[in-house]
């Protein structure tokens, strides 16, 4: 596929829309953007991959293939290389996607080269709380959807929603909105559409596409309890391209359950009609925030949009819609089924419940476990984790993604809630736990930030357009910054549109906190 | 709602933003990505203020009730100031230069050039004549891209790429020139940065430099106020004004970019007499002395009927206001008509037969509050951008639309329902709708009963227009024609607005009169439910030469020249008696010409050869009347077969008034002086009266006027001192203390017996039909580029935009006559033949064609026949049957 301004000014016209409508989103778009050949190989350049390696698998695959990443086509113009920000496979990298076949392992280059038979290890799953919740299906073999039949025309959206009220569960992508009350505040319209964001971008996690993958059927049992709830008769099911087996899974659940009768018209009897349409994404982290999602899915430029309006008064094509994660949905079934006070006696006050955490390569037993929150991070790192492979020594450890932050390793005593983690400048983002290891240089820690927020900006706002940039420029030139810098960061953090822009700078100081004396300079 | 803005408090209407609130309480800051007119977005972040306690940015956050916002805090500065300086960072320092909003901004905030270090060499596109990109000093604001979506309607821009690297590009990826856009200029003046500019103002201009003066367009019937930049005789800008009445900031290619041709080569500078070797150039004096000793000849030898004159309905209403007095009182005949003979007569008949005034019936801005819109026989979106692009926004915003027109143009393709009759079947259309208001009992009784006459013997003719018969005489099908009466009659605030494709044909009263109908059916007109009767007027003044009594049979301000009593209030304010036969009608003047009762044809600015139907005929009166006075800006087809020609002032040249197509008075300034001897055409008719030994009074044009008004009592409260203190003032406009109707008729309606008058009006066939011998029906209109014969456009920047003309013909027809796109093609009709280049396109019917007349040397005009309005003589332009001779080259 050649650049978009080949093609997709002519597509939006058999559309009947303006080209402008095609060239914008087109570009926009990693998947869309950047032409790409009969072998279309994408190559992850996420904390995890980077930290696999130092990010030495970026060379070693355009090595192999012979192309440069993110320019073009190969001299034959069959082979395209991209980077992309996690492919979760974070407990296996550095990882790449050849079309939709994943090579992972340390050997990655190899794999992509054919010289050894493309690998890609399940997941290793545990649930570390004695009584699973959302890891119900996968590893207490729970079947999925008996609580939609209990549910759907015997009890009422309200008291779905009180239940889920009670439970004091939030939203699990980042953000952590208390669930219950972004459903009532839709209004509970009929023309509110409730979308599950598989969109999970967070480099360091891979939790939902374990879901998605392992038990389509939760989430999607979940996402239906949440129409309900809203009163919705429609559900979308956003799944990123980068996950192209979690949206096969999910397309596959979504045919199954109407066939089984959970989706149609008049389901089980009940007088509720609900659907639910699977999309996939096309490559862009901002897209997972919840108004870029709303604007991608209606086929514009995934840029934040500012709120108010919220998305829950006027959100995909101008009705009251709901965006829930993968994650929290899965919860939804458990919490209906035994109870909002149930869950609620899990974690701890304020912060109830599990989550999902998601231990990278690193570690010397990486894999996805469920946990209370409230629990020490260190507990979680030396017990669950095992510490890091090979003994080796713990350098800074990412918490929550990109936009989450850094801890050393004294500071590991902090719960893992989202206000203890604020008290180092760290947010608990999707959870996923990156050890980056002593001997990796912090300046190069410090680019590889900086490169994501440049990769990833959408643009929509100035700050982080251009702030972005000039991080990526200040870190790559090695030589610490001056005031202009400090005020920089100072305007992302305070005056981006979305917490994109207005969580990097955290994360970029929080980085520089817990490397102290190794990043001296670099404060800002 | 009130909020407290640095401890004064302000009240703010609901859903206010900060912003506004700010605004109101006189806060000044920086808004780079905010512009009034466009969705605010957030993207600069530069309003950065505290609204309880939280920085946020003012232009996207809602105030609330209650709310504390401060501004002046000294970390708050710091943000704002540093906030821009994150901005400037990424630019190259001439991004600072001259008085932009940025440049201003920053200066305002001490950021100079050195915090300006950017410059990723992403290159430029000059590739079109009036909009320049230097992508270099994009923002990505998006204003551009805005304006290009919401207030012009055309979506040809967008952002593309993302992160740091968003740029605005035309949404068809390549040059700006080979891109949808229309060059209306809006992303130009919303630009910040200089990233988009006009050739005449670059990057690091000082406005302050130039002279500024406010006039209105002169192009289409719009009025849209603009600014024209002058600096040393020329002009470097023409910019919409933001607080333009109609226009309100926005402009079209025309208005904006279309004055290239004042400084043409091609200007006539000098007078021009025939003398046996051609024109050639002589004094004013002596061309003056040769007009009056013509005029002498003509009056004494055959009497004052021998003479007449065509006035411009593109020059002012004073213009036009002397012309008709000196033809009524010099001369002392009424052979005085203007173009709008060959546009807009049969509304000025029809409307008034309807309702009592020769206008429509409603504001603009009060059409723009409809919910159903019935758009018929215009394309406001290539002939009145500025009208369509609003009338675009409202559909997109969820109004209704109706749309009448056989060709798939414009606005169509947003209607809810697309009529397409053929050619000439108005009558039968509009009389089917009114039938199926009167069947489905969507007619509003109250109103016929207190305010409408002539129901009865409407509804006996209306009886005869079912849906299938209309469907058989339309070619429209029947359940469109009932879905499309449905959702006007079913509206609760519907308007109609109509142009050329309602008049312009051979029952073309009988046009406006039935779809006037459907208002006075519906009850919605004049009575504060509805937006009326509303016609697009296609050029500048049209409704103000008629409006100044420029008719044969009209008295300034439409007292019929028959009425004693509107003649006799003439007559005591010009103190002379009046001739009391209606005068010669412009296709009159050509037949008398040709047969000799005509000794002196005078034109003001008026290409009647390339503009009049039937040209070769045109030509022959013009070579068969002893005297043509030809007053122009060009040698055009029609100076060049004058006697005698004069060099004539443009709009941008004149002082005086228009009135625009909802009766909207406004000034006319001149920004430059006439180039060589060039006069305004007030100068020169008085010139003449001089030459002729008469004085006509009035020496200036506010002083005409001033004396119009004694003249007509409609426009009595109007007068240059007001204009210039209020802007516009719509007519009537009986004291200078009324602030004149905008809505016509709330009180009753101006006929005789105060009520709406039902037409009861049978369809009748076209002039014309295809037959076996001319099996093609074409129709000719405007292209968005280009204005009337094309005597300015041509001579602009625009004919870049659109470098030649072409004939349309639907795919079928194409086949059926092996024509490719882009083929010459001979087209005949019983008239005349025209040589154009094909344009393949559905946009068309089949079995019909479409082709403007902007280039004379197509000779279009030389096909259109001598058919014409029954009531009125306006031309049947719309209906010509032809056919097509093969592919040529």
């Amino acid at each position: 596929m050649e650049g978009p301004e080949s093609w997709a000014p002519e597509v939006a016209g058999r559309f009947g829309l303006p080209a402008a409508a095609g060239l914008g989103p087109a570009t926009f778009y990693a998947d869309l953007a950047i032409p790409h050949g009969g072998r279309r190989v994408r190559v992850c350049t996420a904390t995890a991959c980077f930290a696999a390696q130092a990010g030495r698998q970026l060379p070693a695959v355009q090595d192999v293939l012979g192309v440069m990443a993110d320019d073009g086509l190969d001299r034959d113009g069959s082979v395209s290389l991209r980077t992309v920000r996690c492919l979760g496979y974070c407990y296996a990298g550095p990882a790449c996607l050849d079309g939709a076949t994943p090579c992972v392992g340390p050997d990655v280059a190899d794999q992509v080269a054919g010289r050894v038979r493309p690998q890609a290890p399940p997941i290793p799953v545990s649930d570390a709380t004695g009584d699973t919740v959302v890891l119900a299906g996968i590893v207490a073999g729970e079947a999925a959807w008996r609580t939609w039949v209990e549910i759907v025309g015997r009890r009422s959206p309200e008291w779905v929603r009180s239940r889920v009220g009670a439970s004091g569960l939030r939203g699990r992508g980042g953000a952590g909105f208390p669930v219950a009350a972004k459903w009532a505040a839709a209004g509970g319209s009929p023309d509110t559409v409730v979308i599950a964001n598989g969109d999970e971008g967070d480099p360091g996690s891979y939790a939902d596409r374990l879901l998605m993958e392992l038990d389509p059927a939760r989430v999607l049992e979940g996402l239906a309890l949440a129409c309900f709830a809203c009163g919705a008769r429609r559900g979308l099911m956003l799944v990123r391209s980068e996950y192209p087996r979690a949206l096969a899974a999910m397309r596959q659940a979504v045919e199954q359950a109407r066939a089984d009768g959970h989706l149609g018209r008049r389901v089980h009897g009940s007088d509720v009609d609900l659907d639910v349409e699977v999309v996939a994404g096309a490559g862009s982290y901002v897209a997972g925030e919840e108004t870029a999602l709303i604007a991608g899915l209606e086929g514009g430029r995934g840029c934040a949009r500012a709120r108010p309006p919220y998305p829950t008064d006027q959100g995909l094509w101008g009705a009251p819609t709901v965006v829930n994660n993968v994650e929290t949905l899965a919860a939804v079934p458990w919490i209906v089924s035994r109870g909002g006070g149930a869950y609620a006696r899990r974690g701890v006050p304020g912060e109830t419940g599990t989550k999902l955490v998601c231990l990278s390569e690193r570690f010397a037993r990486p894999g996805c476990y469920e946990v209370e929150l409230g629990v020490p991070v260190r507990w979680i790192v030396t017990e669950l984790g095992g510490g890091l492979r090979e003994g080796a020594e713990l350098g800074v450890l990412q918490v929550g993604g990109p936009l989450g932050g850094f801890l050393a390793e004294e500071d590991l005593d902090v719960p893992l809630t989202e206000a203890g983690l604020a008290g180092y400048g760290a947010a608990l983002g999707h959870a996923g736990l990156v050890a980056v290891e002593q001997r990796l240089e912090p300046l190069d820690v410090l680019r590889h930030v900086w490169e994501f927020a440049a990769a990833e900006s959408c643009g929509a706002c100035s700050p982080c357009r251009v702030g972005s940039r000039r991080g990526l420029e200040q870190a790559r030139s090695g030589v610490p910054p001056g005031d202009s810098y400090t005020r920089m960061l100072n305007v992302m953090s305070e005056a981006s549109l979305c917490a994109f822009g207005r969580r990097l700078p955290q994360a970029v100081r929080s980085l520089v906190r817990a490397y102290g004396d190794r990043l001296r300079g670099w404060c800002g | 709602m009130r909020v407290t803005v640095e401890g004064a408090v302000v009240d703010l209407p609901e859903e206010a933003s900060v912003l506004l609130a700010l605004r109101a309480a006189g806060v000044d800051l920086p808004t780079l990505c905010h512009d009034e007119r466009l969705t605010p977005v957030g993207s600069c972040r530069a309003c950065l203020v505290r609204l309880d306690g939280r920085v946020v940015a003012a232009c996207v956050t809602p105030a609330v009730d209650g709310a504390q916002v401060s501004v002046e805090e000294e970390d708050l500065r710091r943000l704002r100031h540093d906030a821009v300086e994150v901005i400037v960072s990424a630019l190259p320092p001439r991004a600072l230069e001259g008085d932009g909003e940025l440049a201003r901004v920053c200066r305002d905030l001490g950021i100079g050039p050195e915090a300006a270090q950017g410059g990723a060499g992403r290159g430029v596109d000059h590739s079109h004549p009036f909009v320049h990109l230097d992508r270099d000093l994009c923002i990505a604001c998006g204003r551009c891209v805005r304006m290009c979506a919401e207030v012009q309607g055309t979506f040809a821009l967008t952002l593309v790429g993302r992160g740091s690297e968003t740029v605005v590009a035309p949404g068809t990826g390549g040059p700006w020139a080979d891109s949808d856009c229309v060059a209306c200029g809006g992303c130009v003046d919303s630009c910040p940065t200089g990233a988009l500019t006009e050739p005449g103002l670059p990057i690091g201009t000082h406005l302050a430099t130039f002279t500024r003066t406010r006039t209105t367009c002169g192009y289409c019937g719009v009025g849209c106020a603009l600014d024209v930049l002058t600096r040393e005789g020329e002009v470097a800008a023409v910019r919409p004004a933001a607080d333009g009445p109609v226009n309100r900031g926005h402009a079209c290619v025309k208005g904006r970019f279309a004055h290239g041709f004042l400084r043409s080569p091609e200007r006539i500078t000098q007078p021009l007499l025939r003398r046996r070797s051609g024109l050639e150039p002589v004094s004013w004096d002596e061309a003056l002395a040769h007009i009056a000793r013509g005029l002498r000849a003509a009056v004494t030898e055959a009497g004052p009927d021998a003479v007449a004159a065509i006035t411009s309905a593109r020059a002012t209403n004073e213009e036009n206001y002397l012309i008709q007095k000196f033809m009524r009182v010099v001369i002392g005949t009424n052979n005085v008509d203007n173009c709008s003979r060959l546009c807009h007569s049969p509304s000025a008949a029809g409307l008034t037969a309807a309702f009592g005034l020769s206008g429509g019936t409603d504001a603009f801005e009060d059409v723009e509050r409809a919910d159903c819109l019935l758009v018929v026989g215009a394309n406001p979106i290539e002939a009145h951008p500025v009208v369509g692009a609003r009338l675009l926004q409202r559909v997109l915003h969820g109004t209704r639309l109706v749309v009448i027109d056989p060709r798939a143009v414009g606005l169509a393709g947003y209607a809810d329902v697309h009529l397409r009759p053929r050619p000439g079947t108005n009558v039968a259309l509009f009389n089917g709708l009114a039938h199926v208001l009167l069947t489905h009992g969507l007619v509003d009784e109250e109103f016929l009963r207190q305010r409408a006459s002539g129901l009865p013997e409407a509804t006996a003719v209306l009886a005869g227009y079912p849906p299938d018969r209309v469907a058989s005489i339309t070619g429209v099908p029947a359940e469109d024609l009932v879905a499309a009466a449905r959702l006007y009659g079913m509206a609760e605030r519907p308007a109609i607005v109509y142009g050329l494709g309602v008049t312009e044909h051979l029952h073309g009263t009988d046009g406006v009169r039935t779809l006037a109908n459907l208002a006075i059916l519906r009850g919605a007109v004049g009575a504060g439910h509805g937006f009326g009767v509303n016609p697009l007027r296609g050029q500048n003044n049209v409704q103000g030469a008629s409006d100044m009594g420029a008719l044969p049979d009209l008295l300034p301000g439409y007292g019929r020249i028959t009425d004693r009593v509107a003649r006799g209030r003439a007559e005591r304010v010009w103190g002379t008696r009046l001739p009391d036969h209606d005068g010669l009608r412009i296709p009159r003047m050509f037949a008398a010409a040709r047969s000799g009762a005509l000794r002196v044809l005078w034109i003001i600015g008026e290409d009647v050869c390339a503009t009049d139907p039937d040209t070769n005929r045109v030509v022959e009166a013009l070579e068969s009347c002893p005297l043509v006075i030809s007053q122009e800006l060009f040698l055009s087809e029609t100076a060049r077969h004058a006697d005698v020609v004069l060099p004539a002032a443009s709009w941008l040249e004149k002082d005086g008034t228009f009135v625009n197509f909802d009766r909207r008075f406004q000034r006319v300034r001149p920004a430059l002086a006439p180039p060589g001897q060039a006069r305004t055409d007030f100068a020169i008719v008085h010139a003449v009266a001089a030459a002729y030994g008469a004085g006509l009074g009035c020496p200036t044009p506010a002083e005409a006027l001033a004396e119009c008004g004694r003249v007509a009592p409609v426009f009595a409260g109007i007068s240059h001192q007001r204009l210039d203190r209020e802007g516009a003032i719509p007519w009537p406009c009986p004291d200078p203390e009324h602030p004149g109707e905008a809505r016509l008729y709330l009180d009753g309606f101006a006929t005789p017996d105060g009520l709406a008058r039902l037409a009861a009006r049978p369809y009748l066939p076209p002039g014309e039909s295809p037959d076996d011998d001319y099996p093609l029906i074409l129709i000719t209109g405007r292209r968005w580029a280009h204005y009337n014969s094309g005597n300015m456009t041509r001579r602009s920047g625009t004919i870049e935009l659109a470098p030649s003309d072409h004939i349309d013909l639907h795919p079928a027809d194409a086949a059926r006559h092996a024509v490719h796109d882009g083929d010459l093609v001979l087209v005949e009709s019983r008239h005349g033949q025209a040589t154009l280049p094909a344009r393949i396109t559905e946009e068309v019917a089949p079995g019909q064609l479409f082709c403007t007349f902007h280039f004379p040397s197509s000779r279009a005009n030389a096909l259109t026949s001598e058919h014409a309005d029954t009531v009125t003589s306006c031309p049947e332009y719309k209906v010509t049957a032809v056919r097509l001779r093969g592919a040529q080259g």
